[in-house]
């Protein structure tokens, strides 16, 4: 395996993704959209009454990264879903396993170009965070950490659809499955840690109000908090530097979204709900959550490069090799 | 010339596809310097062993030994090695030709500055400089076929396995594919080729491997094939076409049409041809033209197939 090898398929297929799609209309109404979205967040934010409590800037960079987020998850699997099966289809995969190229260049190739054509996207939205950054509150470590963070994330999306392409015959159903895997790990995980938290153990909460004393019970997520972190959202919010206000009550949704996972992992106060520390020192989701996007990452770049490996012993079911 | 261990040696190759066994056994050698066709019945195997010798499947039994290394084991070797053009291929929407074949150009790692060279020569060997730097879309279907053709010539092979690379083409493409064939081989190249079109084969083919059923039926040297005494085919045009018929009939031979191009009888080798020939004369038909209808190849092929069956 060369890094000329794999430059040399990441470079043609950029070449070839750029001439056949409208690429530069799709980039532009992305930024258009991102931008309007952007605009309507701030206006909202300056009239609320609660918005003198956070910088103006930090609450649009959070929203705009959890908008980014969620819009590239639904168009990243686009980029690769059908990378090894369509070019199977259309006839240029085997004249391509002939050459001297082995298949991990191929299939690292064609990794970095939906990957690097994900991070386009990404790029695009540059000028918004600077916007947001002008606005003030917004610290250039964050940006740089929530920037790594996504385009990992992101990553993970392209390399698990690329997975899918090169396990599945029809392009159909890969780019099926690589969508509902995007869902499973946004919306399923969620459902499964709902799930493993109610089933999950208890803890007795005694409040005393008004002389009287309460007693219930609340969930301790301090086990089933590992069905959330795989999720984007959380590794994303989670990982981003908390800013001086521990408690935070305030509308930045990135740092809202990243207390409440993480005190996920403390145990509920004796007076009910989370213990108020700072989260600087509860232990962090985004390690695990990130660890187990870049395992899936792995495993499914492996899994392409192992299926891409000629000559064959076995092809997809109902398929010629060229 | 062909030196021990060169070309393309397989044997008692095997492969089976769940349910189907597509080669049972086959046997093939192609030296360097000749081009061996590879002629069989649709489903015969030939696909699945070209695809075995380029490298892309792995044979369930059997050896195989390209240009002296064995692509089991020395894969890459053989990869640079082999040019391959399959029957059917696609292009990438939008790319040029050149850009086209300076990526595969690279994919073999041949040098930046030797591939372009090399691409524009070829290029204008296929007459395709004119599309040089136009999108592989606007090509016919025969360019596109000569396009293929020069990806697999791109890093200068020695050994080349073409399937069916005259698909397509048109009368004068043919001839150059042929000729261009030709002179790789003459150069030392070991040139297998697959085709249907049994006379195009024969006046490019130095030896013919037959396949049926997945096992190799026949191996002759084209100038050695049994003309005198196969059962061929024959086309008869005379004036008056009735006057023909009726002698053939008189003679007791079976014929088919009279068509366009005249009545069509199956004789058995060049003695049994003579003779009717003398016999219609004598009966006084004004004989036109009375000449084989089918090469030597095809009468081969049709002969191998049909003790198969």
């Amino acid at each position: 395996m060369s890094l000329t090898g794999i430059a040399t398929v990441a470079r043609h297929e950029l070449r070839v993704r750029v001439r056949r799609g409208r690429w530069q209309v799709l980039v532009i109404v992305w930024f258009a959209v991102l931008a309007g979205l952007l605009g309507l967040l701030r206006t909202a934010v300056v009239g609320d009454p609660l918005g003198d409590q956070e910088p103006v800037g930090a609450v649009m960079y959070g929203g705009l990264q959890l908008i980014v987020l969620a819009l590239a998850v639904l168009v990243v699997p686009a980029l690769s879903a059908q990378s090894v099966n369509g070019d199977r289809e259309r006839g240029v995969l085997a004249t391509l396993q002939v050459t001297r190229l082995t298949a991990a260049e191929i299939a690292l190739g064609k990794f970095f170009a939906a990957w690097g054509t994900a991070l386009v996207f990404v790029a695009a939205t540059a000028p918004l965070v600077v916007w947001c950054m002008a606005e003030g509150g917004v610290r250039l470590m964050s940006v740089l950490v929530v920037t790594v963070v996504m385009a990992a994330l992101l990553g993970t999306v392209c390399a698990v659809a690329l997975g899918f392409s090169a396990v599945l015959a029809r392009t159909t159903t890969s780019a099926v499955l690589s969508y509902l895997f995007v869902f499973g790990l946004t919306v399923g995980t969620l459902v499964l840690f709902g799930l493993a938290t109610a089933v999950g153990p208890q803890i007795e909460v005694t409040e005393s109000f008004d002389d009287e004393e309460f007693t219930f019970t609340q969930p301790d997520t301090r086990r089933s908090w590992v069905f959330l972190a795989p999720n984007p959202f959380v590794v994303l919010a989670d990982a981003a530097p908390y800013r001086g206000d521990p408690i935070g009550q305030g509308l930045d949704p990135l740092g809202g979204l990243g207390r409440t996972v993480r005190f996920l992992r403390t145990p509920p106060s004796p007076q009910g709900g989370p213990q108020l520390q700072n989260p600087d020192d509860v232990p962090p989701v985004w390690p695990t959550g990130l660890a187990v996007n870049v395992a899936l990452a792995l495993a499914a770049l492996g899994l392409t490069a192992w299926r891409l490996r000629t000559p064959a012993r076995r092809l997809p079911r109902g398929q010629r090799a060229a | 010339m062909a030196q021990a261990g060169e070309g393309i040696v397989a044997t008692g190759v095997q492969r089976r596809f769940r349910a189907v066994e597509a080669l049972r056994g086959m046997d093939l050698r192609a030296d360097p310097g000749e081009v061996t066709a590879l002629v069989g019945p649709n489903g015969a195997g030939k696909t699945t062993l070209l695809l075995v010798l380029a490298t892309l499947l792995k044979p369930d039994a059997g050896t195989v030994r390209i240009a002296g290394h064995d692509p089991a084991t020395d894969r890459d070797a053989v990869r640079a090695r082999i040019g391959w053009s399959p029957d059917a291929f696609g292009l990438y929407e939008g790319v040029t030709a050149r850009e086209y074949l300076a990526f595969y150009a690279a994919a073999y790692g041949v040098t930046r500055r030797e591939a372009t060279d090399r691409v524009t020569a070829l290029l204008a060997q296929a007459r395709l400089d004119e599309f040089a730097d136009r999108p592989v879309g606007v090509l016919s279907r025969g360019q596109k076929q000569r396009l293929g053709l020069l990806r697999a010539l791109v890093h200068a092979p020695s050994v080349l396995l073409l399937d069916e690379p005259a698909a397509g083409l048109d009368p004068r493409s043919r001839v150059e594919l042929r000729e261009l064939l030709r002179g790789l081989a003459d150069e030392g190249a070991t040139i297998l080729v697959s085709s249907h079109v049994l006379s195009d084969l024969e006046e490019l083919a130095d030896r013919a491997v037959f396949v049926d059923a997945g096992r190799t039926v026949g191996d002759h040297r084209l100038a050695a094939l049994p003309r005198a005494t196969t059962l061929r085919r024959w086309r008869i045009r005379a004036l008056g076409t009735g006057a023909l018929v009726a002698a053939l009939e008189q003679a007791g031979i079976a014929h088919s049409g009279p068509g366009p191009a005249g009545v069509e009888v199956h004789l058995a080798g060049d003695e049994e041809a003579a003779e009717l020939l003398s016999r219609l004369v004598t009966a006084g038909v004004a004989v036109l033209a009375f000449q084989p209808a089918s090469g030597s190849l095809e009468a081969t092929f049709l002969q191998l197939t049909e003790e198969g069956s």
